[in-house]
This record gives C-alpha cells, sequence and structure tokens, in this order.
C-alpha cells in the first residue's frame, strides 16, 4: 500500500530522491560559474586556498552537525573557538604541546556545560548556548584584559604541525580536517552514538521511550560540539600565531550556513557529516569566490544570511513542529 | 458504559495535569506563590540598589542615578519594548543588532556628517526608523510567510543587517555632525538627558500597546496557547507579522539614540546589543516559553541589567566581567521562570 | 434548528462518517452516544467549523450553510466547548470570554477594558458562576473553568441572531459528581436560551439530561430514541451490536500462566493519581487494567514504564526491588512498551525499520564497539520474517508502513531487546479487524512464550477478551480483581459496577 502511495505522486517522489544531491550540484554550478565569470578560478592554488579555509569552517560545522541533528543549535562556537585560542596562547609558552590538547580540553568541558544548562536546566538550545557564549566571551576577555595574545617563537615552532605542510605540498589543516570528517562520518554511522543522536533528532518522544538516555545523548553532542569549535579555534590561532577573543566572531553565521546548505534539517533528524562537507565547500567557495570576482566582504554577509533563511525553508521539515514560533 | 474511552481527553487530561494540580486546590497557595514570583525581579532590583550603595556611597547621587543608570539604560529599554511582545508570543528577535546597524547608518549618512554631502535634519532619523519598521515586518513575512521558526528567520536578518550596515559605511567610521542629532545626547529637559525621555516615551508607548489595544490581547493569546488562540479566531499571522514590525520600530528608535550617544555609527555599533536585550527580558521576569510578563517586567529587567552594570563600574570591576554576568543571570532567570511539567521536549 | 443531512467524511481509507443525518431542534437537548471511534468527535468538528465534510449538507433554520472555520459556525450560533479546555490560563476570565471579539469594545484603537469586564460579569451570570471576571483563568479549578466556557458559548447570543446551539464534548469526563449535577442545573435553566448537543460516554447521565438520544455506530447513525423511552443497557447493545464469538480473542489458546512471578507492585502509589496498586504478573500472564478516565490506570501504565516515578510503595521485577525512574531503567530492567500513541512514541518514524528493531538494544548488531549493518540487517531480516511483517526490505523508512506493520516493529524491538515484561497501552488503537486479530494472535504467541504482559485497551470486550486477570480501578485505586479463565470470563456489567 505504501508503494502505491508513493508510486501515485512520481514528481514528488522523484524531487525527494533528488534533494539530497542538490547542494553538490550547487558545488559544481558554482565552481563551473565562478570560473566562466574569471577564468583561472578552478586551479591548483585557488583549490588550495578554498580547502583551506574550508578546513576550518567545516570542523566548526562538523560538532555544530551533531547538535542540528537532535533538533538543537549551538550558538556559541564561535565563543568556545576564540575562547581555546586564548587558552592555546597563554599556557603555550608555560606547557608546551599540551596547550593544544589542553585548548582543545577546555572547548569540551565548555561544551558539555552548555550541554548541562540546556537539558538539566530546561533551557532551549538556543538561549542556553547564547549565554555560555556570553560567558566564555566574557572569560576570553577576562585571561588577557580584552588583549591578543601574539604566540612567541617558540610557540611558532610548535605549531608548525598545524601550519606546515608535510604531504604533497598539502596544508596540514586539510589533512586534519579530513581527519576529523572521517571520524566524524565513523562516529555518526557506526556508534551508539551517532545512531541515537540521529534517532533523538527524528523522533524524541519514541527515541525516549525506546529507553534511550536522551539527556545524555544531548550533553555528549554538545561536548562535542565545544571539542571541535575549540580544534577550530586552535588551528585559526596556529595560523595567525595568535590567540584573540573576538577570534572568531564572525564564523558564526557561515557554520550554521555550511550545516544547513549542506542539507541538514534544523528541525532534526536529517542529515551527516557529508552533507556539512558539501556545505562548508559551498561557503567557502562562496566567500572566496565573492572575494576573487570583487564582491565586498562585508556584502558577503548580506549573501549568507539570505542564504541561509533560503536553506532552512527548503530543509525544514515543518510536519514535525505544529506551532512554528 | 461500555466503552472505556480514553481518547484524545485521557491524552490531554494527563499531560495537562501538572499544571492543573496548581490549579485545583483552592487557589490561595498558587496565588500567594504566583505574586512571588511577580514581585521577584523587583525585590532583586531594590537588593541590588542597596547592595552597591552600601559598598559605594556615590551610586545614590542624582548624578550617577542620570547619567549612569538611567542615561545608560536608554537604548536597552527601548530595545526591550520591541523584544518583550515578540517574547510574550514564545518566539525571538535575534535580529536588532542588525537591524540596529542599518538605523545608526541611515542616520549618520543622510544627516550632517564627515562622509558624504548630505544634510536632512529630522528626515534623516525618519527614515531610519521607517527603514528599520520595513525590516522588522520583513522579519515578520520570513517567519510567517515562509514558515521558518523566528529565531532562524531573524538570525538571516541579523547577519543581512550587519553586511548592509557594514556596506554602507564602507567598513570604517562616520561621525555624525548635525548638532540636533547630537543634542538627542547630551541637551536636558527637566533635567534629564532626551534620551531617557524618549525612552520613557517608547515605553509609554509599549505599554498602551500592551494593555489597551486587542494587539496586545492577542499577543499574550498566543503565548498562552497559539492552537486555542487560532481556534477562536484571533489572527495570528497578522499579530505575528505586526509584532515584528513593531519590534523593528523599536528597534529603529534606539538606532537613532545609539548613532546619537556615541556621535558616530561604525562597525561595532550594535555590538552585545541582543544580548543585553534577552537578558534585560528574562531577567524581568518574561518567560521565554510566553505567555506571561510584559513590559513593565522588562522596565524592571533593564534597570536590573543597568544598575549592576554600573555598580561594577563603580566598585571597579573589570568590565570583562559584566558579559560572564548577563550569560549567568539569563541562565538564571530563564531555569527559575520554567514551568515544571511543560513539555518533555526541549529544543 | 440545527439539521445535518446525509454528511460523509474520510480519512484515507478510513470512513469515519457515513451519510450520517440529525437533527436539534430549538431547546432542545440531545444526546450522542457512541463507542470510541464511532465518529461523534469527527461530527463534532464538523459541527463546530474545524473540519469540512466530504459529502451532505448542514442546514440552519432551514438554510444552508457552509462552516468553514470557528469563526462561521459562531455567525450561525454554534459554539463548542471542547473537552480539552479551550481556555488560555494566562489570561483572565473576561479576556478569555471575549477573546477575538474585542471589536464591540473598542474606539479608536483602545479596548474599553471596564465595558469588557462588566460585560463578561453579565454573561458569568448566566451560568450562575460567581468569579471576578479579572482572575486568571488558571487560577479556577476544573468545573468553574467548565462554566466559563459555557459563558463563553453563550456571549455569541450578542452577536448573532441565529438560534444558539452549543455542543459540549464530554463535558462531565473531568468534573467531579456534585459539579456535574450543577452543570446539569444549568443546562436545563439555559434551554430557554440555547439547545445542546452532549456527547458523553457516560450513559445514564446522557440519559438524564437529554430529550432525545442518537446512537452512531461505525460512522452512521444507527438509532434514534427519546430518551425517557430508553435504558442504559439499550443504548448499550445498540452501540456495541456486534456479536463475537469467543474464538475472535483467541480463547482456546488461553493456557494457565506458570507460577513464577515476574513483576510485583506493593502498595505502589504516585502522589494525588493512584494508591496502593498491589498486582503480581507471573510468567505468561496477561493482566489487564480497566477503568475509566482519571480511574489512575494509565498513569500507572506510565509508571510502570519509568515515564511518572513512583512516590510510594514499590515494584519487584523478578523477586527484586526496583526503582524505575526513567524508560531507559525499564528497558534495563527487562521491560517493553508499546505505546498508545504509534506515531510519535512507538516508532522513529524516519528511521528505517532495521535501525528501529535494535534501537533499545543496540548491544546485538554491535562488533568490537561499533555498529555492524550486515548482522544489523540480518536481525531486522529475522523479525521480518518470524513476524510477517509486510515491508520492501529492513532499509525501509517506518513511516511508509501500515499500522499493524508498525505495530509488529515495535514488538520486535522488544523482543530483540529480550524484554520478558511488555506493557501494551491500547495496542489495537486505530487498527482494523484484521490487523487486530494478528495482534491478538501475537499476544497469545507472547504469552505462551512466558512473557507476562500488562494490557490496557479501548474497550471491555478486548480486555475481558484477553487477560488471565483483570485489575478494576477507580478513583485511583484498585476496587477489584477479576479471575478471567478460558471458559469462565466475568461479564462487562460486573466490571462496571466497580469503574463508576
Amino acid at each position: 500500500m505504501a508503494r502505491s502511495a508513493a508510486a501515485g505522486i512520481p514528481v514528488t517522489d522523484a524531487m525527494e530522491r533528488l534533494r539530497p544531491f542538490a547542494p553538490l550540484l550547487l558545488l559544481l554550478v558554482l565552481v563551473v560559474g565562478i570560473d566562466v565569470a574569471e577564468p583561472g578560478f578552478a586551479s591548483l592554488t585557488t583549490l588550495s586556498v578554498v580547502l583551506s579555509d574550508a578546513s576550518i569552517l567545516f570542523i566548526l560545522s562538523a560538532g555544530m552537525t551533531f547538535v542540528i541533528m537532535l533538533g538543537g543549535i549551538d550558538l556559541s562556537v564561535q565563543a568556545a573557538a576564540s575562547f581555546a585560542s586564548m587558552v592555546l596562547a597563554i599556557l603555550l609558552p608555560s606547557i608546551g604541546y599540551a596547550a593544544f590538547p589542553a585548548a582543545v580540553l577546555a572547548g569540551l568541558v565548555a561544551g558539555l556545560v552548555s550541554g548541562v544548562v540546556h537539558v538539566k536546566l530546561r533551557i532551549s538550545s538556543f538561549i542556553a548556548t547564547l549565554a555560555t557564549a556570553g560567558i566564555m566571551t566574557g572569560l576570553s576577555l577576562l585571561s588577557a584584559d580584552g588583549r591578543t595574545v601574539a604566540f612567541l617563537d617558540a610557540g611558532r615552532d610548535q605549531s608548525q604541525w598545524i601550519t606546515g605542510a608535510w604531504l604533497f605540498d598539502i596544508p596540514n589543516v586539510i589533512l586534519i580536517a579530513a581527519l576529523v570528517a572521517g571520524f566524524g562520518m565513523v562516529l555518526q554511522r557506526y556508534t551508539r552514538f551517532g545512531r541515537y543522536s540521529t534517532a533523538i533528532g527524528a523522533g524524541e518522544p519514541a527515541a525516549r521511550a525506546a529507553g534511550i538516555s536522551v539527556d545524555r545523548y544531548k550533553i555528549l553532542a554538545f561536548g562535542l560540539s565545544g571539542a571541535f569549535a575549540a580544534l577550530a579555534g586552535v588551528l585559526l590561532a596556529a595560523r595567525l600565531s595568535s590567540g584573540s577573543p573576538e577570534l572568531a566572531n564572525q564564523l558564526l553565521l557561515p557554520t550554521i550556513a555550511a550545516v544547513v546548505v549542506g542539507g541538514t534539517a534544523i528541525t532534526g533528524g536529517v542529515g551527516n557529516i557529508g552533507r556539512t562537507v558539501v556545505g562548508a565547500l559551498i561557503v567557502s567557495i562562496v566567500r572566496i569566490g565573492m572575494t576573487f570576482v570583487g564582491v565586498d566582504i562585508f556584502a558577503q554577509q548580506i549573501v549568507f544570511g539570505a542564504a541561509l533563511v533560503l536553506a532552512v525553508c527548503v530543509t525544514i521539515d515543518r510536519s514535525k513542529i505544529a506551532i512554528i514560533k | 458504559m461500555p466503552t472505556l474511552e480514553t481518547t484524545r481527553a485521557a491524552a490531554g487530561a494527563v499531560a495537562r495535569r501538572p499544571a492543573d494540580a496548581d490549579a485545583r486546590p483552592p487557589a490561595r497557595r498558587y496565588r500567594w506563590r504566583g505574586r512571588l514570583a511577580e514581585v521577584a525581579p523587583l525585590i532583586v532590583l531594590v537588593a541590588l540598589c542597596l547592595c552597591i550603595g552600601a559598598l559605594s556611597p556615590a551610586f545614590f547621587s542624582v548624578r550617577n542615578a542620570i547619567w549612569g543608570v538611567g542615561n545608560q539604560a536608554a537604548i536597552p529599554l527601548i530595545l526591550a519594548m520591541g523584544a518583550t511582545p515578540i517574547i510574550v508570543m514564545g518566539s525571538i528577535d535575534l535580529s536588532v543588532e542588525g537591524v540596529l546597524s542599518v538605523g545608526a547608518m541611515i542616520v549618520v549618512l543622510l544627516c550632517t556628517n564627515d562622509s558624504n554631502a548630505h544634510d536632512l535634519g529630522w528626515w534623516g532619523p525618519l527614515l531610519a526608523v521607517t527603514a528599520c519598521t520595513g525590516l522588522g515586518l520583513v522579519n515578520g513575512l520570513v517567519h510567517v510567510g515562509l514558515r521558518i521558526p523566528s529565531f532562524m528567520a531573524t538570525l538571516g536578518l541579523w547577519f543581512v543587517g550587519l553586511g548592509i550596515g557594514t556596506v554602507a559605511l564602507g567598513g570604517s567610521a562616520v561621525r555624525v555632525l548635525d548638532p540636533r542629532i547630537r543634542a538627542v545626547a547630551f541637551e536636558r529637559v527637566l533635567t534629564f538627558p532626551m534620551a531617557v525621555w524618549i525612552a520613557t516615551a517608547a515605553f509609554l508607548l509599549a505599554l498602551l500597546l500592551e494593555r489597551r489595544t486587542r494587539f496586545g490581547r492577542y499577543i499574550y493569546a498566543i503565548g498562552g496557547g497559539e492552537d486555542i488562540a487560532l481556534l477562536s479566531g484571533v489572527p495570528v499571522k497578522r499579530v505575528r507579522i505586526l509584532a515584528f514590525t513593531v519590534a523593528g520600530f523599536f528597534t529603529g528608535l534606539a538606532a537613532v539614540v545609539a548613532a546619537a550617544q556615541l556621535g558616530q555609527a561604525n562597525t561595532t555599533i550594535a555590538d552585545g546589543r541582543l544580548f543585553t536585550t534577552v537578558t534585560a527580558v528574562v531577567v524581568g521576569g518574561t518567560a521565554l516559553t510566553g505567555g506571561s510578563g510584559g513590559v513593565v517586567n522588562s522596565l524592571i529587567g533593564v534597570l536590573i541589567v543597568a544598575v549592576l552594570a554600573n555598580g561594577m563600574v563603580l566598585l571597579g570591576i573589570s568590565p570583562y566581567v559584566h558579559e560572564a554576568v548577563q550569560g549567568l543571570m539569563i541562565i538564571a532567570a530563564v531555569a527559575l521562570s520554567i514551568r515544571r511539567g511543560g513539555s518533555l521536549v526541549i529544543k | 434548528m440545527l439539521k445535518v443531512d446525509g454528511v460523509s467524511k474520510s480519512f484515507g481509507s478510513v470512513r469515519a462518517l457515513r451519510d450520517v443525518s440529525l437533527e436539534i431542534r430549538r431547546n432542545e437537548v440531545v444526546g450522542l452516544v457512541g463507542e470510541n471511534g464511532a465518529g461523534k468527535s469527527t461530527l463534532m468538528r464538523i459541527l463546530s467549523g474545524t473540519m469540512r465534510p466530504d459529502a451532505g449538507e448542514l442546514s440552519v433554520d432551514g438554510r444552508r450553510v457552509v462552516l468553514s472555520d470557528t469563526r462561521r459556525a459562531n455567525e450561525h450560533g454554534i459554539a463548542m466547548v471542547f473537552q480539552e479546555q479551550s481556555l488560555l490560563l494566562n489570561m483572565s476570565v473576561a479576556e478569555n470570554i471575549h477573546l477575538a471579539q474585542e471589536k464591540q469594545f473598542t474606539r479608536l484603537g483602545l479596548l474599553a477594558r471596564r465595558r469588557m469586564i462588566e460585560a463578561a460579569r453579565v454573561h458569568l451570570a448566566k451560568v450562575g458562576l460567581e468569579v471576578d471576571p479579572t482572575v486568571k483563568a488558571g487560577e479556577l479549578n476544573f468545573a468553574a473553568r467548565q462554566m466559563v466556557e459555557l459563558a463563553k458559548a453563550l456571549a455569541l447570543e450578542e452577536r448573532t441572531d441565529a438560534p444558539l446551539t452549543i455542543l459540549l464534548d464530554e463535558p462531565t469526563s473531568v468534573l467531579e459528581a456534585k459539579d456535574i449535577d450543577v452543570l446539569f442545573a444549568r443546562m436545563r435553566s439555559l434551554k430557554s436560551r440555547a439547545s445542546f448537543l452532549f456527547v458523553s460516554h457516560r450513559l445514564d447521565e446522557v440519559l438524564a439530561i437529554s430529550d432525545r438520544v442518537y446512537v452512531m455506530k461505525d460512522g452512521m447513525v444507527v438509532a434514534e430514541r427519546a430518551s425517557d423511552a430508553s435504558t442504559v443497557p439499550d443504548l448499550h447493545a445498540m452501540m456495541v451490536g456486534r456479536d463475537l464469538h469467543s474464538e475472535y480473542y483467541r480463547e482456546a489458546r488461553q493456557a494457565p500462566p506458570q507460577g513464577h512471578v515476574l513483576l510485583e507492585a506493593r502498595g505502589l502509589s504516585v502522589q494525588g493519581i493512584f494508591r496502593d496498586v498491589d498486582f503480581a504478573l507471573r510468567r505468561g500472564e496477561v493482566l489487564g487494567i480497566a477503568g475509566v478516565i482519571g480511574s489512575g490506570r494509565e498513569e500507572l501504565t506510565r509508571t510502570l514504564f519509568g515515564f511518572l516515578p513512583q512516590t510510594a510503595g514499590s515494584l519487584h521485577v523478578d523477586g527484586a526491588a526496583t526503582m524505575l525512574r526513567s524508560p531507559s531503567e525499564a528497558v534495563a530492567a527487562g521491560i517493553g512498551y508499546i505505546p498508545r500513541e504509534r506515531r510519535t512514541e512507538g516508532l522513529v518514524m524516519d528511521l528505517s525499520v532495521a535501525a528501529n528493531v535494535t534501537l533499545a538494544k543496540l548491544d546485538v548488531a554491535m562488533s568490537h564497539g561499533l555498529i555492524a549493518h550486515a548482522r544489523e540487517r540480518a536481525i531486522a531480516a529475522d523479525w521480518i520474517r518470524r513476524l510477517s511483517i509486510r515491508t520492501p526490505s529492513s532499509a525501509q523508512v517506518c513511516r511508509n508502513l501500515s499500522g499493524g506493520n508498525q505495530q509488529k516493529i515495535v514488538l520486535a524491538r522488544w523482543m530483540t531487546a529480550r524484554s520478558h515484561i511488555l506493557i501494551l497501552d491500547h495496542p489495537t488503537r486505530g487498527l482494523d479487524v484484521g490487523a487486530k486479530e494478528e495482534v491478538y494472535d501475537l499476544i497469545r504467541d507472547l504469552s505462551a512464550e512466558g512473557i507476562g504482559i500488562i494490557l490496557t485497551s479501548d474497550t471491555l470486550e478486548e480486555t475481558i477478551g484477553l487477560c488471565h486477570t483483570i485489575l478494576v480501578m477507580r478513583d485511583g485505586a484498585i476496587t477489584a480483581r477479576f479471575d478471567a479463565a478460558a471458559g469462565a470470563k466475568p461479564t462487562q456489567v460486573a466490571l462496571l459496577e466497580h469503574m463508576v
């Protein structure tokens, strides 16, 4: 019966099937389009620039993907990234390499705190993370009196593993992002966490009634988001050789945009890390492409804002929200 | 009685039980608790004033009250007047920073300034407010028309607005030189700065809207139960769009005052405004779940935030602590205002 | 006079209303009774303007009307008092009464609050409710809220010339006995102002208050009777009217349970909801819980699965005292739950059949800490075969399957999780006859395998037919316990005596 119903409306069915590939198609169109407008865009050099740019954006978005898959949102990723950059810059001279894991750990803890605030105090995620973002920004500002903290020479050497290009001249950042993508995909497809977070996003009451500890997995997702954001902050700091309380301030919008443009619905349950890879590439190409074509970088925000609304509008599952608030 | 009907009625009864458990016993205890929750923000405000006053006597000087608290509270209050009806509906407007930077940009570029030759005088602020009202309308139309949750719709416009503002200013700061605009910040009328009077007018207007118009009624109806409101014939869509438009209007007003106080528009003129506004509304006792609170609560909330900020300055506490404290305040206020036994699913 | 003529309504393949005709005359109270699913609610929705019929006509005083929304229904004098109360608890009584009708009190865009409060007072006086109109609706008790709703409906008088018809959907289900008396007294005194259509599952009440009664069954009006010429058993017979032999419930397969106690409750209570519940569920036993709305049986089943933690007493699973604070703890203790709300709580509709089957115990599909997709598919395929679940493959998304097949997948999940106690919360709700019979077969299969089952059901027939033991609850306490061995089943009347 289900099949005949589907066969009865073949057009919608075909569209449903094509929808997951739309972002990929968009990516291709963009690359070709920009190359036609400004020949020379599709070269190895720009590819490397785009990929490096997309790498950091992707890592930020990867953590966010888990949260959005659960049906929540994390508005504190930019704060977590900046916070991690400060932790790194401040600790690097005293504890050396250990500062890198320490910074990521700081992000993890901050994310877990966001998760606990959201779940245990029963505050909706966007307000909870708006608040924890404020706290993190406050701490970052406080830690060095609002100043940027530059790495010392030793620090620059220690961040070689990020800034260098050890394999076929491919910037290490790209390799790190690839590792993160692989890790994320395994996490999502082959682990309890991945399965349960998809289930919670797709139908929280049913997941709860199946005996899943919904709270635990939600908190974990926010923790992951914090940790990934911190990793992105560390990479950014290494590239700039400094930590700053405002380092990642401009990255919240592109991060959400990358997730949503990739085809992950903000209503949860639909999407995956692979889509976010495509989304991050699209956002980066648009960003760099616009600069390439000569669009003011501030004007890009206008495009992103509009694109975000459009992408949300297309991907959202309205049957899941009875009342749209 | 042959059937054991347990249909929707049972589901409804079970789901509603917690709220009803409150309502059922003769309401005295419930009322008493309700009243306490209503005055809690006021108690916090008074206690805060007394504490800060005790630690720093300068707090109670007339000068500090006017310039340190009143003048500082003006912009947050105007913004809160727009945000409150939206939060009462159970929605949120994240676009204040974007809309405000557009408004400030228009004021500065259209009045006498150090970047171009325009000199439109009072037309500048008027056009700015109109433009912001229009952006609010766009928020409402996108949210209602495309059926996307308000926080996403307004998140989009937040950045669109910031982009427009920054692009038009060319990425730099433009100073406003029109003395009439500057007067908004510095001229005193009956010992109070103009900004305070504008904020007071905004508050009274919002109060009138809330208490004496159908719009005000419907906002509470939507926040209290949108399905019921819809069933009763409340024009929910129109009210939603109107609420975002009204918010745009107040944000425009705040933009004019901000440009005047700062004497310029720049890329950071709107920084932190959203955070302060939401904190103020929530700390004042308006629940994010909608249906309760109001502009009087927001007035108290704004004063709490302003007094706290002022107190920290007087006590020599780093301004960077302030942002963190605001974050904690949001969490505390929201956690305290959550209705127990509400929906199990919180996103 | 409100007249319904040949109205039909279908939802997909289900025909909710078939050629329904009835009329409500002026100053008359008309009762409407029928089993769950007989079509009463659908008819009420059509009359209140929240749903449109597929065919048929409605007329008021001989003129044809189209009720496209609530507002239009109001214009024709029809107002509904909803069973899920429709007052906004955060707003005052006066604000609720005038909601969406403020225009008459508006001058220059401003509301005349005093006039609104005075007008509200007038409407409240009609129903004899003495409350301050400025009090918030949330501060009133159920009975008072119901009166406010009635007053809200009566406020229609001033806005329409049409005769007033008030639809009351299960108004007594949440009221105490004395409040019901008050409601009936008001209805009688208001008969001069309005007609009423009264829907209730309490037949004695229906007969007491109404002048005429319509009986519905399977989407059709099967009888119309004058109240003083009918009795409760008459109505009952017309509503059920089904002649089922005992084999329908597979009674021949009902074997006596085998001793060992799986789940035991001792003095189990949730404050303010139910108290002192004692029972012992043995291996292979089907234990039914009967009771009306508000008897506490729905909450009891929720407590047994950890949704609603107990406040007193104890639960023993396999002899060991267990505290269930969440569903995950219940699952860990070996309890499975087949919920009434299949679409929201039963399955994660957008996940595959395989993922839903392993959802409660993912371990079975994991190796070396990772999910082995091939193994997962094999497990699902095995269940698809054993329970004859009709699905194209184990990768199919559950949303596209029929209700009966979805129910089997929920069952397969608990079998995979090796639950030895199953709570079946209205397991056949919304299923067609064929699917129901399959579920009955499955229940017997499970019972034969030694699984303990706790069952709540929409009809007493089903409860009696399937269970070994039946507990009857009323007002939060167990009032009777029946042994329902095959061939020695208690009658519905025997159970009913302890329910109301």
